[in-house]
């Protein structure tokens, strides 16, 4: 059984937790998030012939105060940027939270969630804004924690983007 | 020096042999030499090479001779391995822990099962108070009696071990006691290692330092943690330090055994399934089987209660035989009664002896000295006591009895008539034949009686006419009872005539039987000088 540590970041707000609560196996609690920091839950995937166990830390979202804890993204092997697509400003952040991760965790696969899909009148961006979320070499789906669209392929996409990264790592 | 051969003018054979002679004269010991360096060389190479080969054997041959080969080498050896322990503990760590490591595993699992066996026999032989309680309840509530003992005699239980990837939070593994599923502990590891992460970032405490230990309930999570892996327990109840030592003892061992691994980890923790026995050595369960100890608090605890029954029991004993021993010491001192034979149990005394008719009855003795026993059986046979007061008790139950019966009996007379009849005379000799049995009877008690004669007549006829007849009456029997050998003065006569008759309902019958003379017998005691003799 392998065993990924997938790290959820995003600015507070944007539908991080929503956006997998129908989708894992979770025995905490959402105040985790207010509290420690951080929510743990647990998704298993199917990529090619291997079982991956995808451990996702749902990290409290950045707001004005308060920024994501380097501590909490140590040894990630992957991580799930989310932006919410009604909110320009959630978009343009993903690049500095780029950055934090890359500084704590090094290149790891990452994929950009740009969600709210369903909330089609008050989506904000452009085709160029979304082709550009989250800077350069950065896979990006539309989702929606409301219909579920997308988020599957989000994580089938992370976890053998992971199992990828540890064969060329070796 | 080297010359070039080619660069040397070829003239003839002449000159190529003057050259070889030349040559020789200039670089003839130089070639030697060389020669002779090689050869050594190759001497030399040759030796080692024949070492090598001949090494073992050597040594094994000086060995079977002598131990001076160990004794040379052995300054050598501790030398190397102090080297080597200086150089990388770790390596001489890793190489020494497969043996290290099965002998600690061996030594553990005797303990386990020393403990086990110690267990079970509390187990079995518990008849205290607890363990009979335990069995109650077990039966009450269903559940079986082991884990009601557990329960209740845990003194503290390592539940569950989860080695955690530092890095990561992800569980390498999970041990847990047989009876518990932890589906969860994945999450569970995960977020343990989050809250490190928590209580890091939240007091920033100096380099290294940790969240060691934490209580929930009765649950203490402890947490050791090395540079590659966490190792967490969950214990219940109180554990000592030696669980602390040994959690310690068994990460530092992972570190070893699976550094590789830890190193490389990336999400696969199929190496680790083989850390399963390391981590189950953490477990353990714990009861209070210290089976003297508690031995010895049981009895403690009922020593109260029965030293109270001891010293009620042994009060009524005393009190029992204290009246035993009075009743007897009473029955013994009564005049007339021989105690020959005395025994009791629970629930009655039999005693038997010999009676003097005249003794007391012995249920009258003892319930004279305030014994009244339940059941008193045993015989008594009759005997004769000499004990003066008893015979003079028998002498005077005689006299009292002759006094009675001569007291019973009347002499009757026709009416006006004062002569003696038939059996008037019959009577009066009865009357003095049981006199003089009186009489002797009290000479033993040094007495003698007196015979006092009561004539009466019917109120018929006139005073004077009565009083005369009554005279006549008394002096009639008196007369008799003389002439039948009784001194005349031991005889009163005492005509009272009418005055108090003797009464009967029927008034013809009252006069028949106040024609008469009727006996009052009284004993005087002799003079003291025959009493004293």
């Amino acid at each position: 059984m392998i065993q990924k540590k997938i790290c959820m970041v995003g600015v507070h707000g944007t539908g991080k937790t929503c956006l997998v609560q129908q989708f894992v196996h979770s025995i905490f609690s959402v105040k985790y998030l207010s509290t420690v920091g951080v929510k743990i839950d647990r998704k298993e995937v199917r990529a090619g012939d291997t079982d991956v166990t995808l451990m996702l830390w749902d990290l409290e979202g950045r707001d004005g105060t308060r920024d994501i804890s380097a501590s909490y993204l140590r040894g990630a092997h992957g991580v799930i940027l989310v932006a919410d697509g009604t909110r320009v400003d959630t978009v343009d952040q993903l690049v500095d939270l780029r950055r934090i991760v890359d500084d704590a965790v090094g290149p790891v696969p990452s994929i950009v969630a740009l969600n709210k899909i369903d909330l089609t009148d008050e989506w904000k961006l452009s085709q160029a804004e979304e082709a550009a979320a989250g800077g350069k070499d950065v896979h990006r789906v539309r989702t929606s924690a409301k219909t579920g669209e997308g988020v599957e392929s989000a994580f089938q996409w992370l976890a053998e983007a992971t199992l990828v990264a540890k064969a060329e790592e070796s | 020096m080297t010359v070039e051969p080619s660069r040397i003018p070829v003239n003839g054979d002449e000159s190529a042999a003057e050259f070889n002679a030349l040559r020789k004269i200039l670089l003839g010991p130089e070639q030697d030499r060389i020669e002779e360096l090689a050869e050594e060389i190759h001497a030399r190479e040759l030796t080692t090479e024949e070492l090598a080969e001949k090494l073992p054997e050597a040594i094994a041959l000086r060995g079977s001779r002598d131990d001076q080969v160990g004794r040379a080498l052995s300054p050598a050896i501790d030398t190397a391995l102090r080297e080597a322990i200086r150089r990388d503990p770790q390596e001489m760590a890793s190489a020494i822990f497969p043996v290290l490591g099965p002998a600690i595993r061996k030594a553990i699992a005797e303990t386990m099962s020393s403990l086990v066996r110690s267990i079970n026999n509390a187990v079995e032989q518990s008849l205290s108070l607890n363990g009979m309680k335990w069995r109650v309840e077990s039966w009450r509530t269903g559940v079986p009696y082991p884990e009601i003992v557990i329960k209740h005699a845990l003194v503290y239980r390592v539940e569950q071990a989860f080695l955690v990837h530092a890095e990561t939070g992800l569980l390498l593994e999970h041990v847990a006691a047989l009876d518990l599923s932890v589906p969860d502990a994945d999450l569970i590891s995960s977020m343990l290692s989050a809250i490190q992460d928590f209580v890091r970032d939240s007091f920033r405490p100096t380099e290294g330092a940790m969240l060691r230990t934490f209580t929930v309930g009765e649950h203490t999570i402890q947490v050791e943690a090395g540079p590659r892996a966490l190792l967490a327990v969950v214990i219940r109840g109180n554990a000592p330090d030696a669980v602390l030592h040994r959690q310690q003892t068994v990460l530092e061992t992972l570190h070893m055994e699976f550094a590789g691994a830890l190193a490389d980890f990336n999400g696969d923790a199929a190496p680790f399934v083989s850390a399963r026995p390391l981590l189950e050595d953490c477990l353990e369960t714990v009861l209070s089987t210290s089976s003297r100890k508690k031995g010895s608090r049981v009895w403690l605890k009922w020593s109260i209660p029965l030293a109270i029954l001891l010293f009620v029991i042994a009060g009524m004993w005393v009190r029992s035989s204290m009246r035993w021993n009075r009743a007897l010491s009473a029955l013994r001192a009564e005049p007339g009664l021989v105690v020959v034979d005395a025994d009791r149990n629970f629930s009655s005394w039999e005693i038997s002896g010999m009676r003097d008719p005249a003794a007391r009855d012995p249920r009258t003795v003892l319930a004279g000295v305030g014994i009244a026993p339940k059941e008193l059986t045993g015989r008594w046979e009759g005997y004769l006591s000499l004990n003066p007061a008893l015979v003079a008790a028998r002498a005077r139950r005689t006299l009292d009895s002759l006094s009675k019966s001569i007291e019973e009996s009347r002499v009757l007379f026709a009416p006006g008539s004062a002569v003696l009849d038939q059996s008037a005379v019959a009577l009066l000799s009865s009357v003095a034949f049981r006199y003089r049995q009186l009489e002797s009877a009290a000479a033993q008690s040094a007495a003698k009686p007196k015979l006092e004669l009561i004539g009466r007549t019917d109120p018929t006829g006139r005073d004077e006419t009565n009083a005369a007849l009554a005279e006549q009456r008394s002096e009639a029997v008196s007369t008799w009872l003389e002439s039948s050998g009784i001194r005349s003065q031991d005889l009163a006569r005492n005509p009272i005539a009418t005055g108090s008759p003797l009464s009967s309902p029927d008034s013809a019958e009252q006069a028949r039987i106040n024609r008469s003379v009727s006996f009052r017998i009284t004993i005087f005691p002799l003079a003291p000088v025959a009493g004293r003799r």
